[in-house]
């Protein structure tokens, strides 16, 4: 491999893996608070990017569309959670996972019925999609935006978890929900906010993962939602940072077995959940996770 | 027992003269899932060929029987049960993925029914298969299509884009690859990709290094539209050719301008419909559906012409409309079939031998190229 190739596959590998990143955050959010694995993540993000290319064909600008998308997936998400989780809050943790499986179900069977499995052309406007094109190099405006977004968005998640009161309360549910119902907090508003923080981010995931791949269809949340979920998970799940590094270490391997490997590139994905279980070896809570009582964000 | 047998007498005569039967079809399709558009457009086909014609020659009507598969194998063999256990049917026809296909394959054989597919292009459907027909060409054909034309015009240096996760795309890049070289091509890498996944930056970097006269690409359309995009995105300029797994207008509206230049072999072109019987499809599907007709509305419409034409000849030969064994013989025995898609002969494998066309992807549309004949 030459020198501009190499560079050329250290541009993809950042650019997968802050879309994996970007993703990862919204999933490992809300299981540090519920210890929620939300299977129906990945779908949400689907529906955020659906309501994006709806708006956008009744006519609405780019802007306005990102706006009702990143909205409507908000909604989504708080009235899965009014309707499908808030009766089992004191349910085992079990109930609660099929649960987030069979929502997952259900938003992939209703959008395939409502709009079809063809897949459709995304409206990415041409300001996100164009290429730069330093020396030899070809550098999607996406590799630059997604990083950025990822990062103001950890950013922001962070600041409002350590320096807003909601933040506060958000942490202390993670702890124990019994107690802080005692201190007089609304705890079922706050796990709403978690809700909906957590599908405005999948949202904002999804709406990017549409622009930097411009083809979306009812099961489009399946696998990278799952590659979110490991990446989660190999930073140790319920830590906003080891999402984002998980997300950059997934990205990168992928990229990599594909451009060192050519002809396993079909197993690409093998070797990524391969590395997983590795690392899961040596760090059973994750590179990030602390020990399973304690890491909290 | 004298009058025992002039009842039965009286009863046969009843049904072989008076009384038109109702003879069934089960057909099995993905009209919902991952390929849905396979088989929605499949059916559309399949609409109009119903409407033009079902009855047959003795009077016995036909009678469809449509069931969805969600584009999952389990499923399809599981429709293909019911159709056979609680309807009742003659013959099956489906599906469109190969893979759908050789589950049903063995049940229909099974129950010594004829089972037709007019879209699935692996060889192994209807290998080792009594009961088992198709419509259309198969891959190693098809493949050797894509080497010869690639070849033909100058682009002696390619590299192939497999999807590992379909047994269409590895058998006809293995097809493409024997072809190519054979007639002196060379090919410069084999990259894989999967389908479902929407990444394709590492690859294309490679095939760039590689820097090919063409890419020969096997999978199917929303692999195809991304990857045409993301190639051209990182400056390759390397023509692609596919086959009939990308000639979906989701290229297009997914691949947008980058999808320009994109050429694909496949079973038809409404452009090169010359004979009398692809106008007349072609003309009641302009006024049908109000757009240009499809490959695969128009296989099936093949398909389903066949059957009619076996059961047709079992009735010139005296026997039932639903007699079974009569109809896989002439199935399978298929000579000269005036289709849609061209004339179709059945060989010894079940398969038919037909010409093969070559698109383009011009001004956003699919352009007529050449035909290729086998």
């Amino acid at each position: 491999m030459d020198m501009t190739t190499f560079l050329q596959q250290m541009i993809n590998g950042f650019s997968l893996g802050s879309m994996y990143a970007l993703i990862a955050i919204g999933y490992t959010m809300v299981y540090g608070v519920l210890r929620l694995i939300n299977f129906a993540h990945g779908d949400i993000m689907m529906v955020g990017a659906f309501l994006v290319y709806l708006a956008h064909a009744a006519g609405l600008g780019f802007p306005a569309s990102v706006l009702v998308g990143i909205i409507g997936a908000i909604l989504v998400g708080v009235l899965t959670d009014k309707i499908a989780y808030k009766p089992l809050r004191e349910a085992p943790k079990i109930s609660l996972l099929i649960t987030a499986i069979g929502i997952s179900f259900f938003l992939e069977n209703l959008f395939n019925v409502l709009f079809g499995g063809v897949p459709k052309a995304f409206p990415a406007p041409d300001y996100l999609t164009k290429v730069l094109h330093p020396g030899d190099l070809y550098l999607p405006m996406t590799a630059i935006v997604i990083p950025i977004v990822t990062l103001l968005i950890l950013a922001g998640v962070l600041w409002v978890l350590y320096r807003t009161k909601y933040g506060m309360a958000i942490r202390a549910l993670a702890f124990d929900i019994p107690t802080v119902k005692l201190m007089g907090i609304n705890a079922d508003a706050i796990i709403s906010l978690v809700f909906a923080l957590g599908s405005g981010l999948a949202a904002v995931g999804g709406i990017f993962y549409a622009i930097s791949y411009p083809s979306i269809d009812p099961l489009m949340g399946i696998i990278v939602g799952l590659k979110a979920f490991a990446a989660a998970v190999l930073g140790g799940i319920g830590s906003v940072t080891g999402a984002v590094l998980g997300g950059f270490i997934l990205g990168f391997t992928e990229i990599l077995v594909v451009a060192g490997f050519p002809e396993l590139g079909g197993y690409k994905d093998a070797f990524a959940f391969f590395f997983l279980i590795l690392v899961l070896l040596f760090r059973p809570t994750g590179i990030m996770g602390e020990d399973l009582d304690r890491s909290r964000f | 027992m004298k009058k025992v047998l002039s009842i039965a007498a009286a009863a046969a005569l009843m049904s072989g003269a008076a009384m038109a039967k109702e003879v069934k079809i089960g057909v099995v399709l993905p009209l919902t899932g991952p390929i849905a558009a396979f088989g929605q457009t499949s059916k559309g086909g399949l609409d109009i060929a119903y409407e033009q014609n079902n009855k047959l020659k003795n009077g016995d009507t036909v009678k469809l029987v449509v069931l969805d598969d969600r584009g999952d194998k389990v499923e399809a063999a599981t429709a293909v049960k019911r159709l056979l256990d609680k309807d009742g049917v003659t013959v099956i026809l489906g599906e469109v993925a190969s893979s759908n296909s050789m589950a049903m394959a063995p049940v229909a054989e099974k129950a010594k029914t004829p089972m037709i597919t007019h879209a699935s292009t692996n060889p192994r459907v209807t290998k080792g298969k009594k009961y088992v027909t198709r419509a259309c060409f198969i891959d190693p054909f098809q493949g050797a299509v894509m080497a010869k034309y690639a070849l033909d015009n100058g682009m002696k240096n390619a590299v192939i884009v497999t999807d590992a996760k379909q047994d269409y795309s590895v058998g006809l890049s293995k097809a493409f690859k024997k072809a190519y070289t054979a007639a002196g091509g060379t090919i410069a890498k084999t990259v894989l990709i999967n389908s479902g996944d929407k990444d394709f930056n590492a690859q294309v970097a490679t095939i760039k290094a590689a820097n090919p006269a063409i890419i020969a690409f096997t999978g199917y359309y929303p692999e195809a539209a991304l990857m045409v995009r993301q190639a051209r995105a990182m400056g390759v300029k390397a023509p692609f050719i596919g086959a009939d797994g990308v000639g979906f207008p989701e290229l297009v509206k997914i691949g947008g301008k980058d999808a320009e230049g994109f050429m694909y072999t496949d079973h038809f072109n409404e452009a090169a419909a010359s004979s009398a019987e692809a106008k007349a499809y072609v003309d009641a599907f302009h006024k049908k559906y109000n757009k240009p007709a499809d490959t695969m509305g128009a296989l099936a419409a093949d398909a389903y012409g066949m059957i009619l034409s076996a059961m047709n000849k079992c009735i010139d030969a005296g026997k039932a409309s639903d007699d079974k064994e009569c109809i896989n013989t002439n199935l399978r025995g298929t000579k000269g079939f005036k289709g849609i898609t061209g004339v179709i002969n059945i060989n010894a494998n079940g398969d038919a031998v037909k010409s093969a066309v070559v698109n383009v992807v011009k001004d956003g549309k699919f352009a007529y190229k050449t035909t290729v004949n086998p």
